[in-house]
């Protein structure tokens, strides 16, 4: 292509023929010829030049400032516009704009500042060119369109309700919309259509569902059948009702017959039952035979459906009956049930060690019921004793020394009868569990109480407590209770609340409390009445309170009823564990609102039970944690003001160490509080800080003083209080060195009670204790120095990090298979959504300021034009009437001129004549 | 009383006119049936005379006998300072209270006996301030009586706040017994007005530095309760806008300047730490120093040595001290040498077991949260705190083990106390024969000098094992892996035993809990010498004496 503009435009003028070489005659005609007509020729040429000044003005289109890109940079395809590089036509675009503009803003202009109007729809009017007939066939068109300015003549539906066709039947119009009995007919519906689906259904829906295309071929036949009929007349309402009731008599009619047919067929697979059956159970043909004697007789005279139901029933009851026939389980022998318990027990270790680590136990449920089903089997051949028969007689055995024997034994006939009793009741329905749960520890029990001794009572000597001192008292009085015959009633009613407990046990003798709560354990069992299960979870809560309740109201003698009645929660707990929980924490929940430091016996009573019901070796119980923390709290909190505190702190320590004993958790605040104790008990203040262990000074009278040799009695009570708690609490440290041996930290740990031992044990302290407290003490104090030694030893350093490395994190680039460089691949998402958001509304506002400024352009434009218009015709007018004026002026002056000339002459005339 | 009510109703109104209501009131006074009513009536009649003429001011010295006269009847006393209130400040109104110059001999007499009335009467209404019933009324009509003093006994246009009068009040204030009252005079005046709080400030001051207060505790702790009580620093010069008192058209005054506020409050606080303080002053001061009393100073470094002390004290007041000496350090750069090791020695046994221990971890967090702090002495406190924690209440745990982990994370150093592998063979072998004896020096107290860096936290690892199954839990995150960026302490600031048994006990039970399978034979009483062998006696059992034996 020639290089400059003008070369350019000459070259494309040439192409197109406009100019060129001057064209002979013969080229001339030829292209005449060609052409044919000069209008088009004309049209041409002006189409061509057009095209050329199009193609030669540099604003018509908008381009690549840097001319079209190469093919290799841009993935989007090569079509002509874009290989130019055209992005729009701003020409076009702004001539567009123009218009609508002048269509729209204009109007509004024009319009603004004026109310109401007319609009113009005359035609013709303003078009002189039009002749009459143009503009009535105009008006017909207008006409036409406007009747069906939108929908298709066929369209009935949505047709206006003004519109001018309306499809009308002898001479009445055809509603189609309200009216529902009118249908149109070509619905199928007064035609016995095979669609059963269709009746009953809704006109309108149908009148939509009217035009879509049926594809089976029954449509079809509607068709046919239509076309047929529709010349017919058209069928009333109650027809119409007539024909929709046969045919659903026909339908129903039809769904009976298929329904007979399902029956043969039913009856056919019953006579062939029996080979199938046979099939099935080969195992009991003879008993099968019985029935199939009388079967086929049955069968083949008829459908005798009660016969074969029986004969069903029967085998089905065969069948569940039949796993009981079979030897599942041999009886065991002797062996194989100490086998089965071991492994029983092992069981249970395994889950209380899972449940110590804090692993969740999930199969819980489950093994419960499974054991208890061996064990159940496992018992059927033993006799069942109640456990608490014997466990009574063991305790009372065990507890009171051998002048209670023929109380209890007493006791244990009366129970024997009881439980009997009881047994007819309740056993029939086989799986108690808390029956046959404890038996096997009831038959240890029993064996225990064959060779009972009564030669217990050296029981650890020194080990004081404010109960022992009314012992003497206590069995005085159980002396005269043995004297006593049963007074226990045998009914009950069964007590709900703490209250009606009391109300209900007040005849009661303590020692026969358990008995009492045994009866009414077997009157309400949860077997006899299905009431009977609340009951008894309420009486359990009951319990509880009263447990603690008679703690709280010791007196001496009562512990073996309070082990009982302990056990005996403890044995509701297997069966109501949700009641007897909730019965604990509210105790304890009491206890945090009311009385955190100040712990009643009964509270003591409660804290035991719970560590002998619950595990508390479990890294987390609804129960025991609370109750832990409980006894942290007032170990931790409490700063004791007397000897009782002391006691009962004592007491705390030794629970919380035992309730540790299998989890060997550490306990802080028990070293705390048996440090404090120690060194509040010792004579003298301890000189120098023995350990990192908070110390509170004691009240006054607390330090022990010249316990070595008694003097006034009442010192001496107290004196050996203090010598009982100082022991105990050496023999707690004792404990606890011994159960925390392994903890990493155990010098630390225990190195402050080392110096505390040795403290207590200087002259100054010794001098005021007894001497075999102090041998005691010395002999603690050694034993902790070798567990610290050895704990010394032991101990490494920490390695607790050998974790794996953590991998550090990759991101790898993601590959894109078609990189666009114009897209965002942004992997957040809504980063990504965000940025886009934000580009279509910078886009918009660019668009609507670009929309406003050449709106505002164009009113500029608009107003400049009419105030040129006003001003032009103002211009015109003025100078018009300056012109009439000047005429009309030079008019006036030329008449005086003349005027004047006329009167010159008339004068020169008159003065020539005189 | 219907009627003795009904009167009391038309006071106001017989304040502003009515002279000849004498005979209504004396008509009332007979239909009324007690002495109460009597009184009242002739309290009304002497206080519309006093208006009428000056002939009747001696009633003025009748009224303030019935109004002084408070044991028998403290109503009519009450009717009687209020009507007398009314009179002065009538009085003081039309300037009848002014001395002038060019006064003859009789009126400067009547001014001067006048002058001598107001006094006395004032008196009265401050006597009042003693007893329950009359005190407020009494405070309320002296603050009226002040306002109008204030405007008009000097006779000229400017106001002058009375400084003597109200130093009276204020001093009757403090003597009083009644903290309602001092309660309601902080709440009605010293919280609305700028002015008030000004001149009480200047007030308590001049009473304190005065010889011969009474030296008593109750004293102490009534200005105590009034100072603890002003507590909003104004924050500029601007705020300064309500006053009492007409305020001084001198701009440069010093009630328009927050600084000469300041300095009157810093006064009245030095004043009364100069008294000497009692413990619980004490502690109460050192927990607000540095949110309320600190921004009274124009100086707080006079705080310094009272600071000191106290943190030198030791036991919880040097813990309470101790945001008092880092506002200062924060503030006003105060140099505190041996800071560290002054806090390491609060490190002591009561310190976990402290009621102000969530406080003390909040500084001791800030303290120790600079990374450029050396690890041996941050190696030190972790260690401390591990040796504390064995012998920690629960709660306490809490906190020091994430706050362990937010430590190791800023000071990696110290991260061998966790994990410190032998490096030689050597070492090995000494290790495997003699285990290993705790390097650490507890008796140290140079926090650099301890070893700590060297030992490595036994007693964390000792915790993972404790009792309460949550705080086994967060001791566990010291042996994972350390993946997270920090733990935010307030989390685990403020627990108690009380707290963890709350969330303990707040969960419903659904689960039934797991009961031990083995029901005991024996819980209380022992097992018997005939037992089976393997069965012993529980350690409860053993222990602890049933009296069963």
């Amino acid at each position: 292509m020639p290089g400059s503009q003008l070369k350019r435009l000459k070259a494309s003028l040439k192409d197109q023929g406009i100019i060129g070489a001057q064209k002979s005659k013969k080229q001339k005609r030829q292209i005449a010829q060609d052409a044919k007509g000069t209008s088009d020729k004309r049209l041409l040429r002006s189409e061509a030049l057009e095209s050329i000044r199009e193609q030669f003005n540099p604003f018509q289109f908008k381009t690549n400032a840097r001319g079209p890109k190469f093919d290799v940079t841009t993935l989007r395809p090569a079509n002509d516009r874009a290989s130019k590089g055209i992005h729009g036509r701003p020409g076009v675009a702004k001539g567009k704009g123009e218009e609508r503009r002048r269509e729209t803003l204009l109007v509004e202009m024009q319009r603004r500042n004026k109310v109401g109007g007319i609009i113009d729809r005359r035609f013709g009017e303003s078009d002189p060119s039009m002749s009459l007939e143009d503009k009535m066939i105009e008006r017909f068109t207008r006409e036409q369109q406007r009747s069906h300015k939108k929908n298709s003549m066929f369209d009935l539906e949505d047709e206006d309700e003004e519109g001018t066709e309306e499809l009308t039947h002898m001479g009445k119009a055809l509603k189609l919309r309200g009216n529902e009995l009118l249908m149109d007919d070509f619905d199928g519906e007064d035609l016995p259509s095979n669609d059963d689906s269709d009746d009953g259904m809704h006109p309108d829906r149908k009148s939509l569902k009217r035009r879509r295309p049926r594809g089976d071929d029954d449509g079809d036949d509607d068709d046919a059948d239509e076309d047929a009929k529709q010349p017919e007349k058209k069928k009333t309402s109650k027809e119409i009702y007539e024909e929709v009731i046969a045919k659903s008599k026909s339908h129903k009619y039809e769904r009976q017959a298929a329904k007979e047919e399902d029956e043969d067929i039913i009856m056919e697979l019953n006579k062939s039952l029996p080979e199938l059956q046979s099939l099935l159970f080969q195992r009991q043909k003879p008993a099968a035979k019985d029935g199939n004697d009388e079967r086929p007789s049955a069968t083949i005279a008829g459908m005798d459906k009660s016969i074969v139901n029986k004969d069903y029933d029967l085998r089905v009851r065969l069948l569940a009956t039949d796993k009981r026939a079979q030897p599942a389980e041999r009886t065991q022998t002797e062996e194989e049930k100490a086998e089965e318990a071991a492994k029983r027990l092992k069981e249970l270790e395994e889950k209380r060690l899972k449940r110590m680590r804090g692993q969740w136990v999930s199969d819980d449920e489950d093994e419960d019921r499974g054991d208890i089903v061996k064990k159940q089997l496992a018992a059927a051949d033993e006799p069942v004793f109640d456990p608490f028969k014997s466990g009574d007689d063991d305790e009372f055995g065990l507890g009171k020394g051998i002048k209670l024997r023929p109380t209890a034994a007493e006791l244990g006939f009366d129970d024997e009868d009881d439980f009997l009793i009881d047994d007819d009741l309740v056993t029939s329905g086989s799986d108690i569990e808390l029956e046959e749960s404890d038996d096997m520890e009831d038959d240890e029990e029993s064996d225990d109480e064959q060779d009972f001794d009564p030669d217990d009572d050296e029981f650890v000597k020194g080990l004081l407590t404010a109960v022992e001192s009314k012992d003497s008292v206590f069995q005085a009085s159980s002396k005269e209770q043995g004297d006593d015959k049963d007074g226990v009633p045998y009914t009950f009613n069964c007590p709900q609340t703490l209250a009606e407990m009391v109300e209900t046990f007040k005849g009661v003798d303590m020692t026969k409390l358990p008995v009492a709560v045994q009866r009414i354990r077997a009157l309400y069992h949860p077997k006899l009445d299905s009431g009977n299960k609340e009951s008894l979870g309420n009486f359990s809560q009951a319990l509880i309170q009263y447990v603690a309740y008679l703690g709280d109201n010791l007196e001496s003698g009562w512990f073996p009823t309070l082990e009982n009645l302990s056990r005996h929660i403890h044995s509701l707990a297997k069966t109501f564990p949700i009641e007897v929980a909730k019965g604990y924490r509210a105790h304890i929940q009491d206890i945090g609102d009311n009385r955190p430091l100040a712990l009643t016996v009964g509270d003591l009573v409660i804290f035991t039970a719970i560590g002998t019901t619950f595990p508390t070796s479990d890294h987390f119980h609804q129960v025991a944690t609370p109750a832990i923390l409980t006894i942290a709290r007032f170990l931790g909190q409490k700063i004791p003001q007397s000897l009782a505190d002391y006691a009962t702190g004592t007491y705390l320590s030794i629970l919380a160490l035992q309730y540790q004993q299998l989890s060997k958790r550490y306990v802080p605040e028990l070293m705390n509080f048996c440090l404090n104790t120690l060194c509040s008990l010792a004579h003298q203040r301890p000189q120098e800080n023995l350990g990192l262990f908070p110390l509170h000074e004691p009240a006054t009278g607390i330090r022990i003083k010249g316990a070595r040799e008694t003097t006034a009695p009442t010192e001496s009570e107290a004196n050996s209080l203090k010598v009982a708690i100082i022991s105990t609490t050496a023999a707690v440290l004792k404990a606890a060195a011994e159960t925390w041996c392994s903890v990493p930290a155990f010098y630390e740990t225990f190195q402050p009670a080392a110096r505390v031992l040795q403290h207590l044990t200087s002259k100054a302290n010794s001098a005021h204790l007894p001497a075999a407290l102090v041998s005691k003490l010395a002999d603690t104090t050694s034993s902790l120095a070798r567990l610290l030694q050895l704990a010394n030893i032991s101990r490494r350093p920490l390695e607790l990090h050998h974790h794996r490395p953590s991998a550090i994190r990759t991101y790898v680039p993601k590959f894109e298979d078609s990189f666009d460089p114009n897209k965002h691949y942004d992997p957040d998402r809504e980063r990504a959504e965000g940025a886009k958001l934000r580009a279509e509304h910078k886009r918009e506002r660019k668009g609507a300021m670009r929309e406003l400024r050449k709106d505002a352009s164009f009113m500029a434009r608009e107003n400049l034009r009419v105030k040129k218009e006003k001003d032009e015709a103002y211009e015109k007018k003025y100078k018009r009437l300056v012109a009439e004026i000047q005429g009309s002026e030079g008019q006036a002056a030329n008449q005086y001129e003349r005027e004047k000339a006329a009167r010159q002459k008339k004068n020169a005339k008159a003065r020539g004549g005189r | 009383m219907p009627a003795a009510t009904r009167e009391g109703g038309d006071k106001p109104v017989t304040k502003r006119k009515r002279p000849e209501n004498g005979e209504p009131s004396k008509k009332r006074r007979k239909s009324g049936k007690g002495v109460d009513n009597d009184l009242a009536s002739q309290i009304q009649v002497l206080e519309s005379e006093i208006l009428e003429s000056k002939k009747h001011y001696n009633n003025i010295a009748t009224l303030t006998e019935i109004a002084a006269k408070q044991e028998d009847d403290i109503e009519a006393a009450l009717a009687a300072a209020e009507a007398l209130g009314r009179v002065f400040v009538r009085l003081l109104v039309s300037g009848s209270l002014v001395r002038r110059q060019d006064a003859s001999e009789k009126d400067a007499t009547v001014t001067a006996w006048l002058r001598d009335h107001f006094a006395g009467y004032e008196a009265v209404l401050l006597s009042k301030f003693q007893t329950n019933g009359p005190a407020l009324k009494a405070l309320m009509l002296s603050m009226a009586v002040l306002k109008a003093e204030a405007q008009h006994l000097d006779g000229r246009d400017e106001a002058t706040f009375p400084r003597s009068s109200f130093k009276k009040i204020i001093n009757a204030l403090i003597q009083s017994p009644l903290e309602e009252l001092r309660q309601a005079f902080y709440d009605n005046f010293i919280a609305e007005y700028d002015d008030i709080r000004f001149y009480t400030f200047q007030a308590i001051a001049d009473i304190l530095s005065e010889e011969g207060q009474p030296e008593d505790e109750t004293f102490r702790s009534s200005v105590f309760g009034l100072l603890l009580r002003i507590e909003d620093v104004p924050g500029s010069n601007e705020e300064l806008s309500d006053f009492y008192v007409d305020p001084p058209a001198k701009k440069k005054h010093p009630l328009y300047l927050l600084s000469q506020h300041k300095k009157q409050a810093q006064e009245a606080w030095l004043a009364f730490i100069n008294l000497g303080l009692s413990k619980g002053q004490r502690k109460k001061i050192l927990q607000i120093m540095a949110t309320s009393i600190a921004p009274w100073f124009t100086k707080p470094e006079l705080f310094m040595d009272f600071l000191t002390d106290c943190y030198n004290s030791g036991g919880s007041i040097s813990l309470l001290a101790l945001s008092g000496v880092f506002y200062l350090i924060q503030e006003r750069n105060l140099d505190y040498p041996l800071f560290y090791r002054k806090l390491y020695s609060l490190l002591d046994a009561d310190i976990l077991h402290s009621k102000h221990r969530s406080r003390f971890f909040r500084l001791l967090d800030t303290f120790l949260s600079s990374s450029h702090l050396p690890a041996v002495l941050v190696a030190s406190f972790i260690k401390r705190l591990a040796r504390l924690s064995l012998n920690a209440p629960p709660s306490a745990i809490a906190v020091i083990v994430p706050w362990y982990y937010n430590l190791f994370k800023k000071h990696p150093l110290c991260t061998f106390m966790m994990h410190r592998v032998p490096r030689t063979k050597e070492e090995k072998e000494l290790i495997e024969s003699e285990g290993v004896l705790d390097p650490f020096l507890p008796d140290e107290e140079d926090p650099m000098e301890t070893r700590a860096l060297d030992s490595c936290l036994w007693e964390i690892v000792q915790l993972q094992s404790h009792y309460h199954p949550n705080i086994a839990t967060i001791a566990k995150i010291i042996s994972e892996q350390f993946t997270k960026q920090s733990y935010n302490l307030e989390d685990f600031l403020d627990h108690s035993y009380g707290s963890l048994l709350e969330a303990e006990m707040i969960k419903n039970i659904r689960k039934p809990p797991v009961v031990e399978f083995m029901i005991p034979k024996h819980i209380f009483t022992d097992v018997g010498p005939t037992a089976a062998p393997e069965e012993k006696d529980s350690l409860l059992v053993s222990l602890w004496d049933f009296g069963s034996s």
